[in-house]
């Protein structure tokens, strides 16, 4: 595979009153584009991630929304994935380039939630979900509660060490200016949270956010053309793979099984081990879900990640370090946006550009992104040209 | 041909609340209370349960008890004062997920308390006709009553469920004879779109209650010879403690003969179950050869009476059933806020 | 959201072949933020149940106490009403489990 990054911009995620998606991406996008050195006119097609301006605001045709507001020409199409809608636009974007069809891309991802009461945009998200279980008022607290009680029965995870992911990824946002909570939180702290849905408190949840992310990606070639002396950033695996809809239709409640396909896949393409991963963006929508992404992607032994992270090993100055953004729980997680910003994270990180948050040598990066409780996955393996 | 009962079963939800937190509520004094309504609790549905819920409940137990597959029946007669829907019949619904077919006549029926009662009087009209084989008649309720009404104390969830036919070995128990005796007496009703029943307070006793009952009872006796001394067993239905205790002494039956039917010491007036479950907790440990003589009550209003006859076939079916006992366990108290929440009251 | 009648309808039969069966919860969860159609029902709970090897099924549990809250509970299938159609809506039924 042979696709560069060529930049790429996050926006700030939070409760962003007064910025318009529009306004969002908008900024994203000059931002990315002055990153690039390109020009506008250098972009040959549009791929925009979100899952839910259709159901919360009655605007589905996203392609040429943005196409038009960003004053572009292009094809431009809308992917949705539901919480991986970003990944999957990432990854849509990879299949046009490879195809040989596009040579540049522009990705967006990009989600307004706080337009609306909470409870609302809970029942949206639902629509992720199986029949089963939205009958059942099975909202995505819920979903990764059952997933939780499981593994925690399964393997003795406890609640501390379900804490201590939103420690860790709170301690890596205090360092992202771009991180909706940059507040630093004790395991004592996420304990005494208020319950969601037992044994998922408040801060073992992420947030409800606005945001959005650019990426512009191009063939290997083309980027040569553009930065004859810096070999960039390349994507060297993008893979997807489903499992069932609903928990009910799963074997083992303790695995995300298209996780485990996609990141087997994605590591033989690479021609690389989980062991070669020196940095990683991992979906943590909830605490239990990165926990479980270090299992699924090889990073330690089944049931023994959440002592793992309790002692730091993933943590700036661990191997790998994962979740420098914050993650999901402490950057916020502005669901369409999610699997885009994560790229970027990565892409910055390799690029020796990340500050504060820097992880020192880091050559190879994974992003992991899913949809619903599992039913879609999504991972991106990064390297140093 | 003699038509009757082939199975029966009752289900009664698992929550109770004690009058004495309704009164707390109201500032009542709830020993007033106890001795002029003679009642100290009473079952409550779940904000998930309706009467389709429950009639389903009760339906499945009445053929299990039966023995019989649900394509073999062919009526199905839902009586009740709370159906979910004013246009939209309970009994298909209820039907369906019994999974009764196609080849079958439903409708709804309404008489106030009493109108499962006067489903089971036609659909032996049904069955005796030659017309259909075997019938089900459901009384069941949601019962809702005003906050600080009296009612509240004693409107009740619940449902009972009969499956009526004329096959001898099968029938556990023959419906010899029945009477009906029937006026327009606007004790108490409902308006249609309002959502809570009104009633003329002490007009819903003698001229109602007292005079409907006792009709319909003397009218069976003079109909078949019979006097209270030719019965085991007594059911009359339970608006509160008081008056079926009275009703029973004027006609002439003992504490014995009425004891196993007193529902409404435990779960309070379920409306269209009450002389239902009544009947079913008599018959739960009823003999062969006893007599039962029960007459139900519908404000409007009227009253249904029946001679009933215990046969053999009730014992080999014993096994088979959920009794009105087993209700009494696993009950659980709830508090006059969750009992509000729990009827969309608030 | 509004239910369509026609997918009630056609779910009916899917509801009624479960009615009734055993099984035991694999696992649980009490929720006690809802999303907006649910609001009423809070704090409630829902279970992941074990029918047979084969067959599992995510549903609601009811009439429970806190005793049943546990992995390997034998529970029933029953019907209740689901979601909340509403003043005019069609109201859909389905599959709860009660503890046994």
């Amino acid at each position: 595979m042979q696709i560069t990054v060529l930049a790429g911009l996050n926006s700030k995620f939070g409760e962003l009153w007064d910025i318009s998606p529009r306004d969002l991406v908008k900024e994203v996008f000059h931002g990315t584009l002055k990153n690039s050195n390109m020009n506008k006119n250098d972009i040959d097609v549009v791929f925009v991630g979100n899952m839910l301006a259709g159901t919360l605001g009655g605007q589905n045709h996203l392609g040429a929304f943005f196409a038009e507001e960003l004053g572009l020409e292009r094809p431009a199409i809308r992917v949705e994935g539901a919480c991986c809608s970003g990944g999957l636009a990432v990854h849509s974007a990879v299949l046009g380039i490879s195809s040989g069809i596009y040579q540049t891309a522009l990705v967006i991802g990009v989600e307004k939630m706080t337009d609306h009461k909470p409870e609302k945009v809970a029942e949206a998200l639902m629509g992720a979900g199986s029949d089963l279980e939205r009958d059942a008022g099975a909202s995505f607290p819920a979903l990764y509660a059952l997933i939780a009680r499981a593994h925690m029965e399964k393997y003795g995870t406890s609640e501390e060490e379900m804490a201590a992911v939103a420690v860790k990824n709170h301690y890596h946002a205090s360092l992202n200016s771009h991180a909706q909570f940059r507040n630093p939180i004790s395991i004592e702290k996420v304990l005494k949270s208020p319950m969601i849905a037992s044994p998922l408190k408040l801060l073992d949840c992420s947030p409800i956010s606005d945001g959005a992310s650019a990426l512009i990606l191009s063939s290997k070639s083309k980027a040569l053309s553009l930065k004859k002396d810096d070999p960039g950033v390349n994507i060297v695996s993008s893979v997807v793979a489903t499992d069932t809809l609903g928990l009910s239709e799963r074997k083992d409640l303790t695995t995300l099984n298209a996780v485990v396909t996609a990141s087997c896949k994605a590591y033989k393409m690479a021609n690389i081990d989980p062991g070669d991963i020196d940095v990683a963006e991992v979906h943590d929508c909830f605490t239990i879900a990165e926990i479980i992404a270090m299992e699924d992607l090889g990073f330690f032994p089944r049931g023994q990640a959440g002592k793992a992270i309790l002692e730091g090993k993933t943590r700036l100055g661990g191997r790998p370090v994962v979740n420098t953004s914050g993650g999901l729980k402490a950057a916020g997680h502005p669901v369409g946006a999610t699997g885009v910003k994560q790229i970027v994270e990565i892409y910055q990180q390799l690029m020796g550009v990340s500050g504060k948050k820097q992880v020192k040598n880091a050559k190879i990066g994974l992003t992991h992104n899913v949809g619903g409780s599992g039913a879609t996955a999504v991972i991106h393996i990064l390297k140093r040209g | 041909m003699q038509a009757g009962i082939l199975g029966y079963g009752i289900y009664i939800p698992k929550y109770r609340i004690n009058i004495s937190d309704i009164a707390l509520a109201w500032n009542k004094n709830s020993q007033d209370l106890a001795s002029s309504l003679r009642i100290k609790e009473k079952s409550v549905a779940s904000a998930d349960e309706d009467t389709v819920t429950l009639a389903y409940e009760a339906s499945s137990l009445a053929l299990k008890h039966a023995g019989m597959k649900p394509s073999l029946i062919e009526s199905c007669l839902i009586g009740s004062e709370s159906h979910p829907y004013a246009v939209n019949p309970t009994s298909t619904i209820v039907a369906e997920f019994l999974d009764v077919g196609r080849n079958y006549v439903a409708v709804d029926l309404e008489f106030a308390c009493k109108a499962a009662t006067t489903g089971l009087i036609l659909t032996l009209g049904l069955i005796e006709s030659g017309r259909i084989k075997n019938g089900l008649v459901v009384g069941a309720d949601v019962a809702q009553a005003k906050p600080h009404d009296i009612l509240e104390y004693t409107a009740a969830s619940a449902s009972a469920a009969y499956i009526l036919g004329s096959d001898e070995k099968e029938v556990i128990a023959k419906i010899l004879a029945t009477s009906s005796f029937t006026s327009d007496t606007p004790d108490f009703w409902r308006r249609d779109g309002v959502k809570f029943p009104t009633h003329g307070g002490r007009f819903t006793g003698e001229p109602s209650y007292f005079t409907h009952v006792e009709g319909a009872a003397r009218m069976l006796f003079q109909k078949t010879k019979l006097s209270p001394d030719d019965f085991d067993y007594c059911v009359f239905h339970m608006p509160n403690g008081k008056f079926p205790r009275e009703v029973a002494k004027r006609l002439g039956f003992t504490d014995k003969q009425q004891q196993h039917s007193l529902v409404v010491d435990h779960i309070g007036n379920p409306y269209s179950a009450s002389s239902l479950i009544g009947l079913a907790a008599t018959l739960d440990t009823a003999r062969p050869g006893e007599r039962i003589f029960m007459v139900s009550y519908g404000s409007g209003a009227g009253s249904d009476g029946f001679v009933i006859q215990v046969e053999k076939a009730i014992l080999k079916k014993r096994d088979r059933q959920t009794f009105f006992k087993d209700y009494l366990k696993n009950t659980k108290y709830i508090t006059y806020t969750d009992y509000l929440k729990s009827g969309g009251k608030i | 959201m509004t239910i369509s009648p026609v997918k009630i309808w056609r779910n009916q039969k899917k509801v009624r072949a479960f009615l009734g069966k055993t099984g035991r919860i694999i696992t649980w969860t009490k929720v006690h933020v809802p999303p907006c159609s649910f609001t009423s029902q809070a704090p409630y709970v829902i279970i992941v149940v074990e029918i047979d090897k084969n067959l599992r099924f995510t549903a609601q549990l009811v009439d429970w106490e806190e005793t049943n809250l546990k992995t390997g509970q034998t529970v029933k299938a029953i019907l209740r009403k689901t979601r909340d159609p509403g003043l005019e809506g069609v109201i859909p039924y389905g599959i709860k489990f009660k503890p046994i």
